[in-house]
């Protein structure tokens, strides 16, 4: 195979000699004498190879792993807190409140798993309440009221 | 968890220094529905606090601030008035009100064997001596309230 045909089409290179499609480059010669457009090429098809190698499925959620960390943090920091002011202002319920829409279906999968005092934070990032003032402090009515206000909006689903 | 483990977790990390298992004893399982303030005023359904996003439950007609007047005045509610002495009184019910740079922490309620019942936090229900939970959590009992057991 010459590398003029590996440049159009490199998936034609035979298993092993060619391309890592795994993010590696796809012409495994020296990129010396080939063109500035063969070169971008080369660089490009990698970019792409190592796009389908990993695609978004596979990769790690980073906004799950922030708030599934800021939510442990804040757990064991906060709780023989009974100040519900001093509980929402811990630098990790305020990273959260901080991370926006993105953590609003953890939050409610968090509520219905573990509960928790995530009623400020739902607040502050929907602008929204849908407890009655009747059953504010009452935790488990609270909690019902935000899950079947997160299924309405369809950002939980029991 | 053990509660030794639990001992050694809260007089570690807790903040509670002076907590020991010989001064200190649980008595309900861990459950976050109810708050100490809210135990000590017998209610075990609602997490009571004066937060200002009125996400808690706070007694109607009581100043929604977190100072000790407020408090004081929310248990006044319940038949409550200021009295200095902790010891144990029979036929007195008594609840004790901690604070933090003169912030409201945490209230305890007495028991009849002198000994003081506390939720602690979202944690357990927990019985102890009258200094057991002093340190940089709570603070310590700056007030104590007495009322005619009903």
């Amino acid at each position: 195979m010459t590398l003029a045909s590996a440049q159009r089409c490199p998936s034609a290179l035979p298993r092993g000699t060619g391309p890592s499609w795994a993010g590696g480059r796809v012409l495994s010669a020296s990129v010396a004498g080939f063109s500035t457009q063969a070169v971008r090429l080369d660089r490009t098809l990698a970019e792409v190879a190592g796009h389908y190698a990993s695609p978004a499925s596979r990769q790690p959620d980073r906004r799950r792993e922030r708030f599934d960390t800021l939510a442990s943090q804040w757990r064991d920091e906060t709780r023989f807190l009974s100040s519900t002011t001093d509980i929402a202002m811990h630098p990790a319920y305020q990273g959260i409140i901080g991370m926006g829409a993105d953590a609003l279906p953890y939050i409610l999968e968090d509520l219905r798993t573990n509960s928790g005092h995530w009623f400020w934070a739902l607040k502050a990032i929907s602008n929204d309440d849908p407890v009655p003032p009747r059953d504010r402090g009452n935790i488990r009515r609270m909690t019902d009221a935000w899950l079947r206000w997160g299924e309405a909006k369809g950002l939980f689903h029991p | 968890m053990m509660f030794q483990e639990w001992i050694v977790l809260m007089a570690t990390r807790g903040g509670f220094p002076r907590l020991t298992a010989a001064n200190c004893r649980p008595t309900s399982p861990y459950d976050d529905g109810y708050n100490c303030i809210a135990w000590a005023a017998g209610d075990t359904e609602r997490w009571w606090w004066p937060d200002a996003q009125f996400q808690a439950y706070w007694p109607p007609g009581v100043p929604r601030e977190t100072t000790i007047e407020a408090f004081v005045a929310a248990y006044r509610l319940s038949g409550y008035v200021l009295r200095s002495d902790p010891t144990f009184e029979l036929g007195i019910r008594k609840v004790s009100i901690y604070a933090l740079d003169g912030r409201p922490t945490h209230a305890a309620r007495q028991l009849r064997d002198g000994w003081w019942a506390s939720k602690v936090g979202r944690d357990i229900d927990v019985e102890h001596t009258f200094e057991a939970l002093d340190g940089p959590t709570y603070g310590r009992s700056i007030t104590v309230l007495a009322s005619a057991s009903p």
